[in-house]
């Protein structure tokens, strides 16, 4: 703490182009220390993938061959599709999104760390209200607010158990013995703060004291859009910005671009996700400023893109080539500029008045969740799970499979979820085509959607493989954590 | 004041404006909207106690994953208007009365907001509850059996009973009748209208 007055007059051309690098015995003795907690949230967040994207697949299918398992009131497509969402938001992206804070937290600040029993405990409550909240879900406790769908119970729960985390994240910030700030951790930071801060606004207003239905569509929105942007978009550029200097050693190309892209991504990213009520019960100025605000989204991701294709253009081949972390990553980027065109398309309102509503407005979410965040998170884990565990990923060609699989299952799923959409929209637009053509228009492309999820699930078995593989590794060694 | 708060303070008053743009605002002006007084009576009409019963069924089984509440606006487009899913768009004082505000964000089927309006009849929703194949063949909307039960028939078959045909119809000497949860869903969905005129002069200041 004593430095932090030198500190503080540093300009921001300054700052660190490139995260701090501990020496290597503080190193391993912060995973060390590290290893419990983390992968206890890295098991809940692969756990959650698998069972939320079966149901997806169950899901997907149940729109195609409505009969399959009907009539079943806990299997019904209703109750399964917030169980999945609500598993791959709060079970996957989440905890996995924890895990890495901690993990980065402690290598970017030089921590060892106190209190772990604090930590350790709040993810057990996580967990648990996670678990019992599917169950509720499935039963039939629903508040059936988009994505805040977990009854009260739950809702708190989750609430208190990330605030003791987060807590100890700032606690850990506060010790650190480096007192630069690296821009992974502004956005991590950011990811950190506004989470507890949307999750409990949103909550407080839209279930635990529910305000009146004519005051909910608005925050159900600012909920959504924030989310979206300020942890599913945030994380992976913190992982991003993180991974390319850690791996090349290319440095930050233009760190004024990272401040644009900070600052802008932070003022619009609340206010975005107004236009997913674009022209409905909200007042006209809210719309206006839902589409301008995602217009202008722009701005952040192409600062992103101009800072990180310079560095990968620095990056020589053989390393792209070699890390498995690196080509996840570069994978999630192009997503994420894809997701950002897609979104500011659905934004437009005569693009919106046909594409909103329809598969392609789920699409869109589906390709941040597993695109952006996805991709950049897959990637991380290639890279810390193996330095927190001293173990080695034992084969290259399962890493092969997994990257390929999941890239092609991304891609025909956002493709077909698009093309479906904006069939469907055009159709839904034509008030002489009825729905049971408009469900025959969709359906080929709804079939490809299953395809895709199937196509998922096989590459995640890839990497489940990796992950057992890895696990024997440490039995022979008698490694006491075990993943 | 050192870098850590400083950074704090960028990212609180940076996202401070959208909550307090979305969220306040939204808790102070739409929050507190009273209902319209008119000739006619009050607008949004109150709902009725298996009405409210039966929007906690509409949560339960997640209607709202694949139906909205919401008709849009004609300059963004006429369709929903077309598609008589209301005669005229949405206004935030439909959802005075709801407790949650059914929105939604997909539609896999029709919109809602006014399903009282243009299908009125209890039987039509009961038949399509239970097996929505038999009034749109080929629909994606799952079946909701399991809110309906199959008793034997105790001298006449009950008023409530659903007329069944063909392939879903129950064995000879058994009725299929709604259960109580079915009974409150359906009186809700039939008090879904918002046909009243919402540009009327208020006519009681006070509620
Ligand atoms: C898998 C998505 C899905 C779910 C879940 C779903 N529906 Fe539907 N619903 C549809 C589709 C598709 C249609 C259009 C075809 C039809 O009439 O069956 C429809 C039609 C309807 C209609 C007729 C509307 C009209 O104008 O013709 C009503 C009423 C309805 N649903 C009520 C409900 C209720 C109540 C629930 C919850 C208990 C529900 N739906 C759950 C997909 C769904």
């Amino acid at each position: 703490m004593n430095d932090e007055m030198t500190s503080s007059s540093l300009t921001f051309s300054q700052i660190l182009s490139a995260p701090v690098q501990f020496p290597s015995l503080l190193r391993s003795q912060i995973d060390h220390e590290l290893v419990g907690p983390v992968l206890l949230f890295v098991r809940t967040s692969f756990l959650s993938f698998l069972v939320g994207s079966l149901l997806l697949l169950l899901c997907s299918l149940k729109l195609v061959l409505p009969s399959f398992l009907d009539g079943v009131n806990f299997l019904s497509y209703g109750r399964l599709f917030p169980v999945a969402i609500d598993l791959l938001l709060y079970g996957w992206a989440i905890p996995g999104g924890l895990a890495l804070i901690f993990w980065l937290t402690g290598h970017l600040s030089g921590a060892t760390l106190p209190y772990k029993r604090v930590l350790i405990a709040a993810t057990h409550l996580w967990n648990s209200a996670l678990f019992f909240g599917s169950l509720a879900l499935l039963i039939g406790y629903s508040t059936s607010v988009p994505l805040l769908e977990y009854p009260t119970w739950t809702s708190f729960l989750l609430f208190v158990a990330f605030l003791l985390m987060g807590l100890w994240v700032i606690f850990i910030l506060k010790e650190r013995r480096s007192s630069l700030f690296y821009v992974s951790q502004w956005y991590l930071l950011t990811a950190l703060a506004v989470f507890p801060w949307i999750y409990g606004t949103a909550n407080m207003l839209l279930t635990w004291e529910k305000i009146q239905g004519s005051a909910q569509g608005p925050i159900q929105a600012w909920y959504t859009g924030s989310l979206i942007q300020l942890w599913l978009i945030a994380l992976p550029l913190a992982i991003t910005y993180y991974m390319i200097p850690k791996i090349s050693g290319v440095k930050i190309y233009s760190y004024y671009l990272v401040l644009v892209g900070f600052i802008s991504l932070l003022f619009f990213a609340g206010w975005s996700g107004l236009s997913a009520l674009l022209g409905g019960p909200i007042p006209a100025w809210m719309s206006s400023v839902g589409v301008v605000s995602n217009i202008l989204l722009f701005l952040p991701m192409m600062a992103v893109v101009l800072n990180i294709y310079h560095m990968f253009q620095e990056i020589d081949k053989t390393t792209l080539h070699q890390s498995p972390t690196l080509r996840f990553v570069a994978a999630g980027m192009i997503f994420y500029v894809l997701g950002s065109a897609l979104s500011i398309l659905h934004a437009i309102p005569f693009a919106n008045a046909i594409l909103n509503f329809t598969d392609y407005t789920r699409g869109l979410f589906f390709l941040v969740l597993l695109g952006s965040f996805g991709m950049t998170f897959l990637g991380a884990c290639y890279y810390f799970i193996p330095r927190l565990t001293e173990l080695h990923w034992s084969s290259s060609s399962s890493i092969q499979y997994h990257f390929w699989l999941t890239i092609i299952g991304i891609v025909l799923l956002i493709s077909a979820m698009t093309l479906g959409g904006l069939i469907e929209g055009v159709a839904w637009n034509d008030p002489a085509i009825s729905i049971t053509n408009i469900i025959s228009y969709a359906a080929p492309f709804r079939w490809l959607a299953v395809l895709a999820w199937g196509l998922l699930l096989l590459g995640f078995f890839f990497f489940v493989r990796l992950l057992l593989l890895m696990r024997w590794q440490m039995i022979e060694k008698r490694v006491p954590n075990s993943l | 004041m050192n870098r850590f708060q400083s950074l704090f303070i960028i990212i609180a008053s940076l996202f401070f404006s959208t909550w307090l743009g979305i969220v306040v605002y939204s808790y102070l002006q739409l929050g507190h909207l009273k209902s319209l007084s008119t000739s006619d009576g009050l607008f949004p009409l109150q709902y009725s106690g298996q009405a409210i019963l039966g929007a906690q069924v509409y949560a339960a089984n997640g209607c709202m994953t694949c139906h909205t509440q919401q008709v849009r606006q004609v300059d963004l487009t006429r369709a929903d208007i077309e598609r008589q899913w209301g005669k005229r768009p949405s206004v935030p004082l439909d959802y005075l009365r709801d407790r949650t505000a059914f929105l939604g964000n997909t539609r896999l089927g029709p919109d809602l907001s006014n399903v009282g309006l243009r299908l009125a009849n209890a039987q039509w929703h009961y038949q399509h509850l239970y097996e929505p194949n038999i009034i749109t063949p080929d629909s994606i909307m799952p079946s909701f059996r399991y809110l309906f039960r199959m008793q034997k028939i105790q001298g006449e078959t009950s008023a409530q009973a659903v007329c069944l045909k063909g392939p879903h119809a129950p064995p000879p000497g058994y009725e299929v009748v709604p259960t109580e949860e079915a009974r409150n869903l359906v009186a809700y969905l039939l008090s879904l209208k918002h046909d009243y005129d919402p540009s009327l002069p208020n006519q009681a200041a006070e509620k």
